[in-house]
């Protein structure tokens, strides 16, 4: 038996060496504060395969965009860029492998997507000292890594009551009843609409819990709609939100404009599985696709040229701002990506994006402070079309 | 040690002992997907005795064993001599009553998990080494027992079993004690399982506990072949390594490798790599050369 | 009441997809002694295809049919040699490895789906061939076309599935060579081509259950199957394995169970309550509600 268990650690013993090998720089040696790799490697843990392979590659997209256009205006500090995409598969016992690689090498990283490996990987980042850009979740996960993440959003609390308040102030309704899918943050979401639901005088009627694996949603309309309320928040998936808007119109609901929309229901999905039975309905979320600006422009046709016409997702843009802000981030602090510095390089990296200033977005510009952005504005649009027309930007 | 080394071995320890957790009952030809429900139930559970209450991380682990050895006991009463299906009906039932019932309770942190588990010893890499020897010991004890079970009366009683079950109670065998044995085994280490997972990611997170996990330890048995226990030893580090050392452009096509892996092995060796025969014959063979 | 009325119609509804599944997965069994766990993701596999058919034929629904069809029986008589080769070796292996293979298909089925069809997302069915208005809508009531085809048609397939199966020549024959092979040839019955037939029977069957879900569902998605199988395996097992009439009754009080339950308990207790129900009817029936009929 002492033999079989010795072949079997050999076994293992190979193929944990295969793994042993991570990614190390070449570096030259070089004088104080001049670079001294050839080339800033950004690792970007990303779930390319799996479930949400298709969010997977918009949120690449925009990181290598943003790779490109730095690398055709020079690079950072002179010396080109690259986002190397790193498949996670949404699976957290992957995502701890690959994240004990990128803590051997990498100033900083981006990801992981999403929370299951975010909670998984992350704290590796944190034990590491090194900042792992977590820009597609929400505060209340991001926040339990800091100072070694930074949020994209503000706190939900305060982010979302605006939102619902407004939508209800516009439309005029008094009593909403809310599709709420039981995943992650979006219960936590889901309560935060209630706050604006009563700032602006309106009732909660109730919440109908959406099952992961529901695949018709007549129970769940009817259980709703038997609430008798004038208005409708749907705060679940992209594919199964669109149902249900299907579902609704097919029991006889005519005011599309009293549907409301949340931010994460806002997916490629939601538009290839409602089509035009979405028109009308109302859909808050972070970014304007219809703003100009040069950057903006170019980055919405370069989008539609790779996927057939599409608008980009609001998330496309997250991880686009985050290489520019970690460009920010070493042009300002002078780091040399030295190997022999990285730790107190990394925290040089760490704290300049805490609380950066003036961020100039691809969108909008904001500031960070303590990791938490402030004054971010948030939109209501009405979908038209399978296209977001902007109906109000609420800022805080 | 390298960090992806850590977790590339803690994370083959977890995948042996919970393909030998569905190893056991398939002796006797159960599936017995209620381990995937211990190693929720139990994991929630420790850590939310070291994160609420403030226990230690031993009493902790004990807990979570005791958790799922009496859930596996509990339910064993009743499915011990079960037909299969219904043993997969009662697994499947176990993982989405302990899913939804995680994802209601705001104690264990609901939908969003479990944050920030303390380490087990002072250091990081202190707790890293804990975590390892802890569960390279359980490797080399649950191992050593089923050895020792697949060489006593009760192991070839099972072989009986899983072969023709009118056979073996005509031969005197007690299904139902056995299976509820089996069972109760398997249980109790996967509970042990679902507590060394989450503190090693020292987090907790419904997802970390899916369907898909049924489906990566099946593969495992199958593939390494589930009449003996070597062929998991195998075939655990080789399936998941596989997945880190695949190129990018081939790991994207990950899944339809298993599949394909799977299937080849069912149709080509129905056993297994690892089949009973051929560890027999190893094992004489080696012990003709110690005898020499 | 109304609200009841509207509940037991969704539950119907819901309940017609289980029996049809269930309906082709009792087949496979019957005809071909197969637990083909992944039977939802080759029926998701023939949506798929009729999708792409309607996408550049300007939505000809009759090709989509038979394109669904055709690809449904290429399916199943492409898994035929791998299914026989096992049950081949019966004697060392016991019929779960049958369970086993079938994983593996499926999960091949749903990440080519994944990969190679509209970039993973999930996929819409045209307007004309889901319904866009109900044929019946009082209050709460709502009643759609594909609804009322997709249980009508699962009503008469369970009916002529059982009509072929247990009253016809072709059928006795299926039967035959699925429970003994070697005796089936030897009172003549051709086992190559008899074996063929059942393939490609199950899969015309496949192929008509994934236009009715096109119709009923309006939508496809590549984790779909995967969504089911559980479930579909489970209403097989307590009717009792290949018993067709007992499927179609405890599909259809599945689907009414799962729509009180989130109609009136809460949408995320409605599959462990309705796994728990399944399971207390399995520990006092465990062959099932009907029995098994292989």
């Amino acid at each position: 038996m002492i033999k079989k268990l010795l072949s079997f650690l050999a076994v293992l013993l190979f193929i944990a060496s295969i793994l042993g090998a991570g990614g190390q720089q070449e570096s030259a040696a070089g004088g104080e504060g001049e670079v001294v790799i050839e080339e800033w490697e950004i690792p970007f843990l990303n779930s390319l395969t799996g479930a949400i392979a298709s969010i997977g590659e918009y949120l690449q997209w925009g990181a290598e965009r943003a790779a490109e256009e730095i690398n055709e205006a020079g690079g950072i500090a002179g010396v080109p860029v690259k986002v190397v995409g790193v498949d996670t598969a949404l699976e957290p016992q992957k995502g701890v492998v690959e994240m004990g690689k990128i803590v051997e090498y990498a100033l900083v990283a981006l990801g992981p997507v999403p929370e299951p490996v975010i909670m998984a990987a992350a704290p590796i980042a944190v034990e590491n000292e090194m900042m792992t850009m977590t820009a597609t979740t929400s505060l209340e996960y991001a926040e339990q890594f800091f100072p070694w993440s930074i949020s994209w959003f503000p706190k939900t609390a305060d982010r979302l009551p605006p939102l619902a308040t407004e939508w209800a102030d516009m439309e005029g309704v008094k009593n909403v009843v809310q599709f709420v899918g039981i995943y992650g943050p979006w219960p936590g979401m889901a309560a935060a609409h209630v706050d604006g639901l009563k700032a602006a005088g309106a009732t909660h009627v109730g919440d109908v819990e959406v099952p992961q694996d529901a695949v018709t949603f007549g129970p769940l309309v009817v259980k709703a709609l038997d609430m008798d309320p004038d208005g409708i928040i749907i705060a679940c998936w992209p594919d199964k939100a669109a149902k249900i808007v299907q579902e609704l119109k097919n029991r006889g609901w005519t005011d599309m404009n009293k549907i409301l929309l949340f931010s994460s229901a806002d997916d490629a999905a939601l538009y290839t599985t409602g089509g035009s039975d979405l028109d009308g309905t109302i859909i808050y979320n972070y970014i304007n696709v219809d703003q100009t600006n040069p950057r903006w422009t170019a980055f919405k046709d370069a989008y539609a040229a790779d996927h057939n016409g599409l608008q980009p997702p609001s998330l496309s843009t997250n991880y686009y701002d985050a290489v520019y802000m970690i460009k920010r981030a070493i042009e300002e602090t002078g780091v040399t990506g030295d190997p022999k510095k990285l730790k107190e390089e990394r925290k040089l990296i760490a704290e300049a994006m805490l609380d950066m200033k003036s961020f100039e977005g691809l969108l909008f510009n904001w500031d960070m402070s303590g990791g938490v952005p402030t004054n971010k504005p948030t939109y209501l649009f009405e979908i038209q079309d399978g296209k977001k027309k902007l109906v109000k930007e609420i800022r805080p | 040690m390298s960090l992806a080394l850590y977790y590339f071995l803690s994370i083959t320890a977890i995948y042996i002992l919970m393909s030998w957790g569905l190893y056991l009952p398939y002796r006797v030809a159960h599936l017995h997907f209620l381990t995937v429900a211990n190693m929720l139930i139990s994991g929630y559970l420790a850590g939310y005795m070291v994160q609420s209450l403030g226990l230690p991380f031993v009493v902790a682990l004990l807990a979570g064993f005791v958790a799922g050895g009496l859930l596996g006991y509990i339910v064993s009463l009743f499915i011990g001599d079960a037909p299969t299906f219904t043993v997969v009906i009662v697994g499947f039932t176990f993982i989405y009553i302990s899913r939804t019932a995680v994802e209601n309770i705001k104690a264990v942190g609901a939908t969003m998990g479990m944050f920030g588990l303390p380490t087990i010893a002072a250091t990081p890499v202190m707790h890293r080494w804990t975590i390892l020897i802890i569960l390279y010991a359980l490797v080399l004890v649950v191992g050593f027992l089923i050895y020792r079970f697949e060489h006593s009366r009760l192991g070839r009683a099972a072989s009986v079993v899983f072969v023709d079950k009118d056979l073996a109670t005509s031969m005197g065998v007690d299904i139902k004690r056995l299976g509820r044995l089996l069972q109760t085994f398997s249980s109790l280490v996967a509970g042990g399982c679902g507590v060394m997972y989450g503190f090693m990611y020292r987090s907790f997170h419904l997802d970390f506990f899916t369907f898909h996990l049924v489906g990566i330890f099946m593969t495992v048995i199958f593939v390494g072949g589930y009449s003996t226990m070597w062929g998991t030893v195998i075939a655990a580090p080789a399936l998941y390594g596989l997945s880190l050392i695949l190129p990018p452009q081939v790991a994207s096509w990950r899944i339809v490798i298993y599949g394909s892996i799977l299937i080849a092995v069912l149709v080509l060796k129905p056993e297994g790599f690892i089949t009973r025969r051929f560890a027999h014959r190893l094992e004489t063979t080696l012990s003709r050369r110690r005898k020499r | 009441m109304q609200v009841f009325i509207a509940q037991v119609i969704n539950g119907l509804s819901l309940g017609s997809i289980y029996v049809l599944l269930v309906t082709g997965f009792n087949l496979l069994l019957l005809v071909a002694m197969i637990i083909h766990f992944a039977y939802p993701q080759v029926v998701v596999f023939s949506m798929y295809i009729a999708w792409v058919v309607l996408r550049y034929t300007n939505n000809n629904i009759l090709l989509a049919v038979l394109a669904a069809i055709a690809s449904s029986v290429i399916l199943n008589v492409i898994s035929a040699p791998l299914f026989q080769k096992i049950m081949s070796n019966r004697e060392e292996v016991d019929i779960n490895t049958t369970m086993v293979l079938s994983l593996g298909i499926g999960m091949i089925i749903t990440d080519v789906l994944s990969h190679g069809f509209n970039k993973g997302l999930p996929i819409a069915f045209p307007s004309t061939l889901v319904g866009e208005t109900p044929i019946l809508r009082v209050g709460l009531i709502s009643l759609l076309g594909g609804q009322v085809a997709s249980l009508a048609v699962g009503i008469v397939a369970v009916s002529g599935i059982f009509l072929l199966l247990y009253k016809t020549r072709p059928g006795r024959a299926f039967r035959a060579i699925a429970e003994d092979p070697n005796g089936a040839r030897l009172v003549g019955i051709p086992l190559l081509r008899t074996g063929l037939e059942s393939y490609a029977l199950s899969g015309i069957l496949g192929g008509l259950i994934a236009v009715l879900l096109a119709m009923l569902l309006g939508y496809s998605s590549p984790g779909l199957g995967e969504q089911v199988a559980h479930k579909v395996l489970a209403v097989s097992i307590i009717a009792g394995l290949g018993n067709l009439a007992g499927g179609l009754v405890v599909g259809l009080a599945l689907g009414i169970l799962e729509a009180l339950v989130q109609g009136y308990i809460s949408g995320s207790w409605s599959n462990a309550i309705a796994f728990v129900v399944m399971l207390l009817v399995m520990l006092f029936k465990p062959r099932g509600l009907f029995g098994i009929k292989l």
